[in-house]
């Protein structure tokens, strides 16, 4: 439950770094700055997205466990 | 372990005690260190001469900085015999005042450049960074031929001068406001170089064949001027004393 | 006064993130060690430069550096940290899944900007600190992140005493942030360019450098490790550490005194006297809490000789200790002045760099992970023991061709700039100490290839284990499951 809420946490500190990263790149004045705005925002979205993947792929096995007669 | 209360299991059994002694331990050091660097006034010695980057050589000092020339070359003469006879004067703390970063350099694949500057002509720093080993054949030094075929980004001259100025180095407002035009004098053939010059005295005229600026021209002219701003000749013992 | 919880259930440990980071270790060894053998190559004959902008030495050497301590060194610092810490104090890691895997792949994102930045020509200037000042931001923001998880796991120890090598880990996790934090203090010239200036500049430039860089050793490379030591050579030979009063000592006299050494990259430069004597007689008197760790990891072995022979993971561990003792007694030689006024500028620092490099961080590094692949993926053992065996013997020898031929060149150069003919002229030119070394640097890259041939039968070794099970018939001697029962946990 507890880790629930920090996974949780985290996966929304992903949104604002994710923003972050295009703002970089939308701005930037180099060629290294454009490539780690980009970078941060698709490492951030990826993330996030696994996080999210990882969350529903727990309650499907979860959920199958139930089915088939185990303890949660 | 018998519990008494300055024991170190004291230490061990509470984490944040042990975090902020061992804080404490590793800041002392560092403190008593880098501190007084600041506060004793003769660290920097009081020599004339030494001055602001003009902002071709500021520019060339970032190419010097973001190729890693610093991990080959050296830019620090130490008081040693062998080497004020091979290199010059020893360097002064107050030759590097103004370098952010500073760039002495830690190891020599390739001699010490701390007083390169006006050793070798413009000419032979282009061809010997186009092509090291075509000057010096058992060089190990790379090739710069891509400095001379790039273009000199020149877009935030007056923006680096006064970052450059808020950590410090005395830039005027009218060094900053002629930003732009004196690095493009400075590597114009013929311009009129009365008032850069009289802004940033000894800085070396680097003229580029062809129109553009590359960054070899500011690289070249950053070279040129190293190690030539303090006229030794012109100091006293008082004077270099620390 | 104590500040544990008190739980007698098993806990669940998080071993997925360190099973991450063991595997990214490995990974960023065998390119960073790949990576060096180039630069040595490039340093043989400059052809190998390329004529490239992103493939030359100066633009390499950073990505090397960064790859062999941050990448490797790093990976297998957080992985082993986070193992130890949950073990020791018998508590699953503080902050949830979510964020240990996040301080993974921001670390791995560090490390990937960090290097491409240096290829495409952005550096800070500053050795084992290069990368730009929004690089070094989020360094910064994944440390701390890791120093919360680590102290978080502490907190809620199940263990009232906290075990020595949390100490160190917890030394090296706080004094590498504050290190960062104050040396990449720089100005931006806009929040939308990579290019910054420092804050300092000159003579106290250099001092902030060294007091971290010179730190970046001892903190980073040495009492991190020192914290991996503490743990795996009493888990791989059964026996408990050798001294506790000892560790306390050198523990505390170690981390006090190594902040102070700093200004022996310095002699002889334009930073005052009165600093580089500091730095000398403070860089002597380290040599004894250095020795200390080096005394309490081998006598730890004490009643555990023999499983030397049959243990080649133990081996790398205990020979990581021997190279750590001599390294940290070449250290303080290098750091009298009369000795630096030879030895600075040349290939001996070199040499020294990498006996510690390959000799003490990656060889402790190897003897980790050796007992620890088997733990991790549930094997009985590492699949192919003999392989081990090679790996030792090829990458040790890779290290005294190295460290010798480092020496030789060192030291010819620092002789050669200072010889004077019988009229009184400097005897040599610069260029043809270039040439004398040559030769040696030959030997130096048949060094490095053979240390990268060893890290790739690691490699293949630790997938093989990974894969699947043991091949049925192995000489290994004790097994595994003998030494967990001797450790106890």
């Amino acid at each position: 439950m507890d880790d629930d809420i920090a996974d949780a946490i985290v996966g929304w500190c992903m949104v604002p770094l994710c923003l972050l990263g295009l703002l970089i790149a939308a701005r930037a004045h180099d060629s290294e700055m454009y490539l780690f705005g980009f970078s941060l925002a698709g490492f951030t979205a990826l993330f996030g997205f696994g996080l999210i993947k990882r969350h529903y792929d727990q309650k499907d096995q979860a959920r199958a466990r139930v089915k088939a007669g185990d303890h949660v | 372990m018998a519990h008494k209360f300055f024991s170190h299991a004291t230490i061990e059994r509470n984490v944040m005690l042990l975090l902020v002694l061992a804080l404490i331990t590793v800041s002392i050091g560092g403190i008593v260190e880098v501190v007084p660097l600041f506060t004793i006034e003769t660290t920097v010695e009081h020599v004339k001469g030494v001055r602001p980057y003009s902002p071709l050589e500021l520019a060339g000092r970032n190419i010097y900085i973001r190729e890693g020339c610093y991990l080959c070359h050296s830019q620090q003469i130490r008081s040693l015999r062998d080497e004020v006879e091979r290199y010059g004067h020893w360097s002064l703390a107050a030759e590097s005042m103004y370098d952010h970063p500073f760039q002495w350099g830690s190891k020599r694949i390739g001699p010490d450049l701390a007083r390169v500057g006006g050793k070798y002509s413009n000419d032979w720093h282009s061809a010997h960074l186009i092509n090291p080993q075509a000057l010096v054949p058992e060089s190990l030094m790379p090739s710069y031929r891509f400095l001379a075929e790039a273009p000199l980004r020149m877009d935030e001259t007056a923006e680096h001068l006064r970052t450059v100025r808020a950590v410090g180095v005395p830039y005027t407002p009218e060094q900053i406001a002629n930003a732009q035009a004196d690095l493009e004098t400075q590597a114009t053939l013929g311009a009129d170089t009365a008032s850069l010059l009289k802004r940033y005295p000894k800085a070396n005229m680097v003229a580029t064949p062809g129109d553009q600026i590359t960054e070899l021209t500011a690289l070249i002219a950053y070279l040129q001027v190293l190690g030539t701003m303090v006229d030794f000749a012109d100091t006293s013992t008082e004077a270099l004393q620390q | 006064m104590s500040d544990h919880v008190l739980s007698t259930a098993a806990p669940d440990y998080n071993e997925e993130v360190v099973r991450k980071f063991i595997i990214a270790g490995m990974f960023w060894g065998v390119i960073a060690f790949a990576l060096g053998t180039y630069l040595a190559l490039e340093l043989t004959w400059p052809a190998f430069n390329l004529g490239f902008s992103f493939t030359n030495f100066g633009r390499l050497r950073p990505v090397h550096t960064s790859a062999a301590i941050f990448a490797f060194g790093g990976s297998i610092l957080f992985g082993t940290a986070l193992h130890v810490v949950q073990r020791t104090c018998r508590a699953r890691l503080w902050g949830g899944p979510a964020l240990a895997n996040f301080i993974f792949w921001g670390y791995q994102f560090f490390i990937v900007m960090a290097a491409l930045s240096y290829v495409m020509g952005f550096s800070k200037g500053r050795e084992y600190a290069e990368p730009e000042w929004h690089i070094d931001l989020w360094l910064t923001l994944v440390w701390v992140l890791m120093t919360v998880v680590y102290v978080g796991t502490l907190l809620r120890r199940a263990e009232p005493h906290i075990y020595v090598a949390n100490w160190f880990y917890l030394a090296f996790l706080i004094t590498v942030a504050m290190l960062h934090i104050v040396n990449n203090l720089t100005l931006p010239v806009s929040f939308f360019g990579a290019k910054s200036y420092s804050l300092f500049s000159g003579v106290q430039d250099a001092m902030v450098q060294w007091w971290y860089g010179h730190n970046a050793v001892g903190f980073f490379l040495t009492a991190g490790f020192l914290g991996m030591m503490y743990y795996f050579i009493p888990k791989a030979a059964g026996r408990p550490v050798y001294s506790y009063r000892l560790s306390i000592v050198h523990f505390w006299a170690l981390i006090f005194l190594y902040i102070w050494a700093g200004p022996h990259h310095l002699h002889y430069t334009a930073l005052p006297d009165w600093t580089q004597t500091l730095g000398m007689a403070f860089s002597i008197m380290l040599w004894m809490p250095s020795w200390g760790g080096m005394i309490n990891g081998l006598m730890t072995l004490s009643g555990a000789w023999d499983k030397l022979r049959t243990d080649p993971g133990l081996r790398f561990s205990v020979t990581a200790v021997g190279f750590y003792g001599m390294a940290t007694f070449e250290g303080p030689v290098m750091s009298v002045r009369e000795v630096n006024s030879l030895s600075h500028y040349t290939d001996w620092g070199i040499g020294h760099v990498h006996s510690g490099a390959l000799g003490w961080v990656a060889f402790i590094s190897f003897g980790a992970m050796y007992y620890l692949i088997p733990v991790l993926w549930k094997r009985e053992r590492m699949w192919s023991v003999k392989l081990i065996s090679w790996h030792y013997w090829i990458a040790t020898l890779g290290i005294v061709f190295y460290i010798s031929s480092m020496w030789v060149a060192g030291i010819m150069q620092g002789l050669m700039w200072r010889a004077y003919d019988s009229f009184g002229f400097l005897q040599y030119s610069f260029i043809e100490s270039v040439v004398a070394v040559h030769p040696y640097y030959i030997i130096r890259m048949v060094g490095g290839l053979c240390f990268l041939a060893g890290s790739v039968m690691m490699a293949f070794n630790m997938f093989m284990t990974i894969r699947g099970p043991q091949p049925a018939h192995q000489n290994t001697g004790r097994g595994f499951g003998q030494r967990l029962a001797v450790a106890g946990e």
